[in-house]
């Protein structure tokens, strides 16, 4: 019996933490919401009693700001008074609100309307603007603090969730189940009295998926199983955990995002538009579109694992003979490129290419050539970032090459001669099939490596001309933070090149093992 | 190879080889001698010696002040190695026992978490800019360290755990079943069996988890805003801007930060390459 009630407990305990979770997210929502709620109220009224010539609400800060005038002293310099109560002065950079002010003011404009904002420097102000005339009417409230946690309230429901459990274990039966349910539907109260219907129907879904897994002995076959492997469960929980908050909760934000659309601070859902909008490729005539995106990202993907796996082997090679002078320095200055942080080389290679002060068009003159323009045109911007990449890139591969090189008896080279194999025989008939179990993995890494370069492509070239030589990652990156916010079409981006990166992978291992399988 | 190739064909094989490491060589003189040179861009010779030697560019690099005085390089260099070491730390500490549990017990879903490291290592930092972002802002760790070194060890963890993965699978089993009928604890065994052996192997994983945090530039000049919280990458960066390029400080920039790294790199770097192919080729 005290088992039974024990085993109802335990479900309790680990259901009601995930329960606790979900309300204490929507509890921080709610509050985010009401706040800025709140703020947003607190401004507008007062802008507009300003407007009217009314006092503004106590708590918050309020001035009729004037036109912007040239200043007295520097006529290219505007200037602004500001009136708060009767006397008019003038705006000064050293009083705190007045650079939000004038700010306001410029906004207001520049738009010809109303506003009322958030400021965006996480304080939780807000600042609201009205006509006065030609003056302008700015609001600007304090920082409030956000209400605390309830935290009595969480215990208390707590502590009645676990009674109604223990009691219903108790009576055993029917009343089993209905204890477990109600333990855990009491938690959901809280949400209900925020009005976070969601958080209470996700309370609810818990409990009532609680109770069909009691009865399927789920939860028991659970608990023997974390209870047999607790050792390794034990060793995998931090990273686990860490896993979950750092790259999962992040990773299912951005395919959700993917839904939405940003606009100016707010987002509206907005279904399957933005795939729509990205795959459809801009109606086609747009050679920015995605299509082309990706068809220079598999380009320059392809042609620099093949750059990086021919000069590295070539290297190793020639690096492995037993006659070649000066090995180990070769080997020691050749590897420096990787050493170097790539965005320093990519800095670095920016410079060289400069058309007019850089080191390679210098070079070309004095070679009796002529300098090239490296960013007006599509294929000399896009060869610049392949060189830079390859410089950077082929030591991983050259040093790969070399460690598998090394393992190969060199009995196998002395048979082969013997038997009379011809140096192209050895090559295709000894060396290659030994390199092929240590390239195949690097081949796989540097692919995704050289698939998501964000840095060299970015610093580089950064694109030009026009945006044709940008991959996949830059033009997701472009998305975000520097084509209007458009948050929501980046995530979409993500989550499309996180789709074919997989299907790469899968594809490939495939490949891979089916060739090892001929083997 | 038993019978040596003609003598001319040595020489070709020589001089291949002497012509790429002049290639190798050549941008990073070019640094150099910027670094040392004065004038802001990039001379118009293509010699990689310097004719003047000054020190201009680093003085000026460390001299710069910010809005309040305070030194920014010495600021900024706390920040790369406070996000380095911490990144380090989170990596390391959280990937060597789940690793060691991957490599050694039998569990089901063993096989899904070993794939979902691999997954995960696949999708590039750059596209978790933008949820991380929503996060940061609403946790309000928008330019804070500590939203950066969150942000960094999630492209630390999965690398760390799939390479130290690798380096535990190579080590025998021996010892640990010898000290397993001694009655040790599995905590004791990978305490004092499992990480004195994967010293080498440790060493790969932070080197790794410091050179992602310490040689990053995107994710931190997007979440830091205010230029004393910003890391040395983004200072090197902004040296080198689309309107005002100074060379001259990139070039002593990029002397000053990768100068540690590289000496560090030289003195593992046999064990990287280990360490990232016994973790790909036994999957």
């Amino acid at each position: 019996m005290t088992g039974f009630v024990h085993r109802q407990l335990r479900d309790f305990a680990i259901a009601g933490a995930f329960a606790i979770l979900i309300a204490s997210v929507a509890f921080v929502a709610v509050r985010n919401r009401e706040l800025i709620e709140r703020q947003l109220g607190l401004a507008d009224r007062s802008a507009a009693a300003l407007a009217e010539d009314r006092e503004p609400l106590p708590t918050v800060h309020g001035a009729l700001i004037g036109p912007a005038l040239p200043s007295p002293k520097h006529a290219f310099l505007r200037h602004r008074e500001v009136r708060e109560g009767a006397a008019w002065r003038t705006l000064a950079s050293s009083r705190p609100d007045d650079k939000l002010f004038y700010d306001a003011a410029t906004r207001f404009d520049r738009d010809h309307q109303p506003f009322v904002d958030l400021l965006r420097d996480g304080s939780g102000r807000a600042v609201a603007a009205r006509a006065h005339g030609t003056e302008v009417a700015v609001a600007v409230t304090v920082p409030i603090a956000p209400a605390s946690y309830p935290l009595l309230v969480m215990i208390g429901v707590l502590g009645l969730g676990a009674a109604l459990t223990a009691a219903g274990a108790l009576a055993g039966g029917v009343a089993a189940r209905i204890g477990a349910f109600a333990g855990l539907a009491v938690l959901a109260i809280p949400t209900l009295l925020w009005h976070s219907w969601f958080a209470a129907l996700a309370i609810g879904l818990v409990a009532l998926a609680v109770v069909q897994l009691q009865r399927a002995g789920l939860t028991d076959r659970l608990a023997r199983g974390l209870h047999h492997h607790r050792v390794a469960v034990s060793f995998l929980a931090p990273a686990g955990l860490a896993m979950l908050a750092l790259v999962a909760a992040p990773f299912l934000l951005g395919l959700i995002l993917g839904f939405y659309d940003h606009h100016q601070g707010t987002w509206s859902f907005v279904g399957l538009h933005n795939f729509v909008e990205i795959l459809s490729g801009n109606g086609l005539d747009d050679p920015l579109n995605f299509w082309f995106t990706l068809g220079v990202t598999v380009l320059w993907t392809t042609c620099n694992v093949v750059l990086h796996v021919v000069i590295g082997v070539a290297l190793a090679l020639l690096l492995s003979r037993k006659w070649m002078r000066g090995k180990g320095v070769f080997r020691m200055l050749l590897i420096l490129p990787w050493a170097i942080p790539n965005y320093i080389t990519a800095l670095m290679w920016h410079g060289m290419f400069d058309g007019q002060y850089g080191a390679i068009n210098s070079l070309l003159h004095a070679m009796g050539l002529s300098g090239v323009s490296w960013w007006t045109s599509w294929l000399p911007s896009f060869a610049s970032n392949v060189i830079t990449n390859t410089w950077l890139g082929f030591p991983f591969m050259m040093v790969v090459a070399l460690g598998a090189l090394q393992n190969i008896p060199t009995e196998l080279y002395e048979a082969a001669a013997v038997d009379g194999a011809s140096s192209w025989q050895r090559f295709r008939h000894i060396t290659l099939p030994h390199l092929r179990p240590a390239l195949g993995p690097a081949v796989a890494l540097g692919s995704i490596w050289t698939f998501n370069m964000f840095n060299v492509i970015y610093l580089v070239s950064n694109g030009k001309p026009g945006g044709t030589t940008n991959i996949l990652v830059t033009d997701a990156y472009r998305w975000a933070f520097e084509r209007g916010d458009r948050y929501g079409m980046a995530a979409a981006y993500g989550t499309i090149i996180f789709g074919i990166l997989l299907l790469w992978n899968v594809l490939g291992g495939r490949l891979v093992r089916s060739k090892e399988a001929d083997a | 190879m038993t019978r040596q190739p003609r003598l001319a064909t040595r020489i070709v094989a020589h001089v291949a080889v002497i012509v790429l490491v002049m290639v190798v060589l050549y941008p990073v003189m070019l640094v150099c001698k910027k670094a040392f040179e004065p004038g802001r861009d990039f001379a118009l010779s293509p010699s990689p010696i310097p004719h003047t030697v000054t020190f201009d560019h680093f003085r000026t690099l460390f001299g710069q002040r910010g809005s309040h005085g305070e030194y920014l390089f010495v600021r900024q260099a706390l920040n790369s190695v406070v996000a380095a070491l911490a990144t380090t730390v989170v990596g390391v500490f959280l990937s060597c026992t789940a690793a060691y549990a991957l490599s050694r017990f039998k569990f089901p879903g063993r096989k899904a978490g070993l794939t979902t490291f691999v997954v995960v290592q696949m999708f590039p930092a750059t596209l978790l800019i933008m949820p991380l972002y929503v996060v940061l802002d609403k946790l309000g760790l928008l330019n804070s360290l500590t939203g950066l070194v969150l942000v960094y060890s999630t492209t630390a963890i999965p690398f760390c755990v799939w390479t130290l993965k690798g380096y535990f699978d190579s080590l025998p089993r021996e010892l640990e079943e010898a000290a397993r009928i001694d009655g040790a604890s599995a905590w004791l065994i990978f305490r004092k069996i499992i990480l004195p052996l994967a010293r080498p192997g440790l060493a790969v994983t932070a080197l790794f988890s410091f050179m992602t945090a310490w040689n990053e530039f995107i994710l931190a000049s997007t979440f830091m805003t205010s230029e004393s919280r910003y890391t040395l990458p983004v200072l090197i960066q902004s040296s080198v801007g689309e309107f005002s390029s100074q060379y001259g400080i990139f070039a002593a920039g990029a002397i000053v930060t990768s100068v540690p790294v590289m000496a560090v790199f030289y003195v593992l770097q046999k064990y990287l390459v280990g360490g990232l192919t016994a973790g790909a080729v036994k999957g």
